[in-house]
């Protein structure tokens, strides 16, 4: 089956059911999305399916519907993406784990809420833990970004 | 008189209002409603509080759903976190407990119009048979979402672990059809 990941399609000879975090490192050698769980109930696995975060544990291969973006895809060295660059600015990661889902996460929220709330933001940040407990700086980063999508 | 006799009938149903009694229908609404207060449906049946719940699910005691989860005014999610980054759509994935359930479609709440987490049963035939209060559904349409929504079919068939209500979507849907023949009785 074909894939689409971070602009580059991909073709991959798997069964139907092979989860897409799968795919994505252990086929195609795309190891910044981590494996946490494998339940959903971590987030360490997120990834971008047409721009909305999914936890790719729980996309099976063919249910795939839409191109795959995932740590290496949103932003460069040379230009971060906005919440890239919140997080390095506040410094969040400690062990640095669960920050590519974190940061997938941050930017599928902001891209469809640029203008969230702080309860919006823990609301959508809550599923994706962090055993180092930076939650409190996880937040400073997701509202800095979210100013700076509202300044343009 | 041909045109009285068609207008009698439930559409495509089979299920007469000439052949249905009062108690019949008072019968098949308690059927109706040990479906409709299971919690595989007021899971999601609920009103404008920021989660659904967590009940039935094969473990644990009932909460509200867990990971600060806010439907939100879109009862999608997508103020927060959609509904969609965990429930993935996709048909035919037997997803076990404790996964996020999986079907073909959009997974979503109700409008906040078909809330009944924890009412009666006499409170809720009164809110189902008022299309003012039902989400603008008359019988026919009742039966055919229990015939045709994926959530419902879900329901019935949710996978590993978690509890689920006795019965079929197609028996519920032809209950909704004997209840509308005879009135939709309440008590």
């Amino acid at each position: 089956m074909k894939l689409t990941v971070n602009g580059t399609e991909h073709e991959v000879d798997v069964e139907g059911d092979m989860p897409l975090l799968w795919v994505l490192r252990d086929e195609l050698g795309i190891t910044g999305p981590k494996y946490g769980c494998g339940i959903a109930q971590c987030g360490a696995c997120t990834v971008h399916m047409d721009g909305v975060a999914v936890r790719s544990c729980q996309v099976a291969a063919a249910d795939v519907d839409g191109d795959i973006t995932t740590i290496e895809g949103l932003g460069t060295p040379a230009a971060l993406h906005v919440v890239q660059k919140a997080w390095a600015e506040h410094q969040v990661a400690q062990c640095g784990y669960c920050q590519s889902g974190q940061i997938m996460q941050a930017a599928s929220f902001l891209d469809l809420n640029p203008d969230p709330s702080d309860d919006q933001i823990d609301a959508a940040m809550s599923a994706n833990l962090c055993r180092c407990g930076t939650y409190p700086r996880i937040r400073a980063a997701v509202q800095t970004a979210a100013s700076r999508l509202q300044e343009g | 008189m041909r045109g009285m006799l068609v207008g009698l009938m439930i559409a495509g149903s089979g299920v007469s209002a000439q052949t249905v009694t009062r108690e019949e229908g008072l019968a098949a609404w308690d059927r109706i409603y040990a479906v409709a207060s299971h919690p595989r449906c007021t899971n999601c049946h609920v009103g404008a509080q920021e989660a659904p719940m967590w009940a039935g699910l094969g473990f644990g005691r009932a909460v509200p759903h867990g990971m600060g989860v806010k439907a939100d005014d879109s009862r999608i999610g997508a103020e927060s976190m959609p509904c969609r980054t965990c429930h993935i759509t996709a048909a035919g994935r037997d997803v076990a407990s404790p996964s996020a359930p999986q079907i073909e479609d959009a997974w979503r709440l109700p409008p906040v119009e078909l809330d009944w987490l924890d009412e009666t049963s006499a409170t809720l035939c009164a809110q189902l048979r008022d299309p003012a209060r039902n989400d603008s559904h008359d019988i026919a349409e009742l039966a055919e979402h229990l015939r045709s929504s994926p959530f419902v079919a879900w329901g019935f068939a949710p996978g590993a672990g978690r509890s689920k209500p006795a019965g079929s979507a197609d028996a519920m849907a032809h209950d909704v059809e004997i209840w509308g023949a005879a009135g939709s009785p309440c008590q």
